[in-house]
């Protein structure tokens, strides 16, 4: 079955997935075509132009430095993109690796398992803004340490889940014609992960531009120049009696961003392999 | 049940100790002297060279640990670098505020979760449950400033129905009418957590709802209304109770920044402030206490989840 035909089956007859999906690539396309789309330079200041309303040419309005929202919230759209993808991939590589290893060589198991409880023990936020505290502000850090405060949830659920492939017979009949450790992760269980590791990285998505938002909001999150939306946010906040506005069009952007990512989490999981239905909790 | 109790309680020991050596190495790695780190950018090299001392900086790591928890174990987290006061003192002075703020929000969670999860269910698939539904997924994507920075401008600054900041005591004048001044933040911080709990209610009332137990009590001919209460809803409550540690979780995290939207002289806004001044005694203090709470709540859940479903203390 073809990539396209999987995706096809996935949404068919799921509206509200199919629709999350499809704001999904029109973010996507404003990432990849931001300097054509976007009328103005995000970074351009222009101070006779500060805080005006939304209108021509400046269709979100500006900001305090005169910068076109509009022009902004498309950049922002990279941003998103790039903190959504690199934290997944962050999360399901550490993460997944964790977990699957675990549950396969017990011994091992007890251990790193011991090490993700105790990484749990920290709230999510407030993880990430002790991680941040060790690192300087920028795009990388801001990634990994959203993907360590994911990893961890991966790497349990995978191991939940690695453990109820490991008791399967095919498990059993690769274990008696021979196979060695790595083909029967690699091979045998891996390939059984990935519709639930799919939807993971959705829910990982969503979740993922939320803590962003928060981090910038908090002012340890991305650097302050890189226009973000959570950036933006965090910027305009004293001026929302003034300019109620600048606050509206990135907070939409995240709300309507993450609703979609849990949309299409949902659609995916509803077509999911049922053995695993319980152990991957969305929003 | 007893005996699960024990096991859970004994299982935290390790643990916390692990998450205690975390939180101490953490001043440890940040880069420079943790002396020097701790006073901060205005100190002299001699008070960096007594703060060593005091520290017991030149003794071998693991003492220094030891040391450092045999104090934290009786409450002393050394001395605020900002407010030259004992740390405990500093964080003790935010808990009444976010006590109360917890306290409300989860009175929030409950009136609005439960009723409009159990609605949901009971009217599965109807346009009710839909807009209860995608309601629920709407406000779980909505960031928590963002939603209490739009309360901020139209219920305190455009109708000024409620103050927009700050809280002062409730032993203060005014009283307890001084709670109005967490109506906001606990609605903006229930708002996310309600749509969670309207979430699983639904789902764990219609995973009942297909029980076998379910359809012998609608086949006696017992009153919809009472089997959805009496056999489909107390049931599905075990498994909502033990979400009620993710909740928890979700609630500390979330507070953060509602306490900063909101200017709370709160636990929240304590850490963002203790990390942006750099006052790492109070960083560490609050951790662990905030991370020992966490524990305890999470142990609760669990054992009133036992308490409630035998079944799980027997596996």
């Amino acid at each position: 079955m073809s990539f396209l035909h999987s995706v096809r089956d996935i949404f068919r007859g799921r509206a509200m997935g199919t629709a999350g999906l499809i704001w999904l690539c029109v973010i996507l396309f404003a990432a990849l075509a931001a300097p054509w789309i976007a009328p103005f330079d995000p970074l351009d200041i222009d101070p006779v132009n500060r805080l005006t309303e939304p209108g021509w040419p400046h269709l979100f309005g500006t900001d305090h430095y005169g910068r076109d929202t509009f022009s902004r919230c498309i950049y922002g759209a990279r941003m998103t993109m790039l903190i959504g993808l690199g934290s997944v991939a962050f999360a399901l590589v550490t993460g997944g690796a964790v977990g699957m290893l675990s549950a396969y060589f017990t011994r091992l198991g007890n251990f790193l398992m011991r090490g993700i409880d105790v990484l749990m023990a920290f709230p999510a936020l407030l993880l990430a803004l002790v991680l941040m505290t060790l690192l300087e502000r920028s795009v990388v850090n801001t990634i990994i340490v959203i993907g360590i405060v994911y990893a961890t949830t991966t790497a349990r659920i995978l191991f939940g889940m690695t453990l109820k492939l490991k008791r399967e017979v095919f498990i059993d009949a690769a274990v008696c014609s021979g196979a060695g450790h790595g083909s029967i992760l690699f091979r045998h269980i891996l390939p059984n992960l990935i519709s639930p590791l799919l939807v993971q990285a959705s829910f990982i998505f969503a979740f993922a531009q939320l803590q962003a938002a928060a981090l910038d909001f908090l002012g340890l999150g991305l650097p302050p120049e890189v226009p973000s939306w959570g950036n933006m946010l965090s910027e305009s906040r004293i001026y929302v009696t003034r300019a109620p506005w600048l606050l509206l069009y990135p907070g939409l952007l995240i709300i309507l961003s993450v609703f979609s990512m849990n949309m299409v989490g949902d659609a995916m999981r509803d077509s999911m392999d049922p053995r695993f239905k319980d152990d991957i909790a969305g929003v | 049940m007893l005996a699960y109790t024990f096991k859970r309680l004994l299982a935290l020991v390790p643990t916390l100790l692990a998450a205690s050596v975390l939180v101490f190495l953490f001043v440890h790695l940040i880069p420079g002297d943790p002396a020097a780190v701790l006073l901060g950018d205005s100190a002299t090299p001699e008070d960096v060279a007594r703060l060593s001392r005091e520290m017991g900086l030149d003794r071998p790591i693991y003492v220094q640990y030891f040391i450092w928890l045999g104090h934290a174990l009786q409450g002393d987290f050394g001395t605020s670098v900002f407010f030259r006061t004992p740390v405990m003192d500093v964080i003790a002075g935010g808990a009444e505020t976010s006590i109360l703020l917890a306290v409300l929000t989860m009175i929030w969670i409950i009136i609005l979760g439960i009723p409009i999860g159990v609605m949901s269910a009971t009217r599965h698939g109807s346009w009710v449950d839909q807009l209860a539904s995608g309601g629920a997924m709407l406000f779980a994507s909505v960031p928590t400033f963002w939603l209490g920075l739009y309360l901020i401008l139209i219920f305190a600054v455009w109708l000024g129905w409620f103050p927009s900041s700050g809280f002062p005591s409730i032993h203060e004048e005014g009283g307890l009418l001084n709670l109005r001044y967490l109506l906001l933040p606990s609605l903006t911080l229930a708002a996310p957590n309600a749509a969670l709990i309207i979430r699983l209610v639904r789902a764990s009332m219609l995973d009942v709802q297909r029980e076998d137990h379910v359809r012998t009590a609608r086949a006696k001919g017992l009153h919809p209304a009472r089997v959805a209460i009496k056999h489909v809803f107390r049931n599905a409550l075990i498994s909502v109770a033990a979400a009620f540690g993710f909740t928890f979780a979700a609630l500390i995290s979330e507070a953060v920044v509602t306490e900063t939207v909101f200017s709370l002289p709160g636990v929240g806004q304590l850490v963002v402030q203790s990390i942006l001044r750099r006052d790492y005694p109070v960083i560490q203090g609050v951790i662990l206490v905030i991370v020992c709470l966490y524990m305890v709540i999470n142990l609760i859940v669990d054992l009133a989840y036992a308490w409630l479903d035998p079944r799980v203390s027997l596996k």
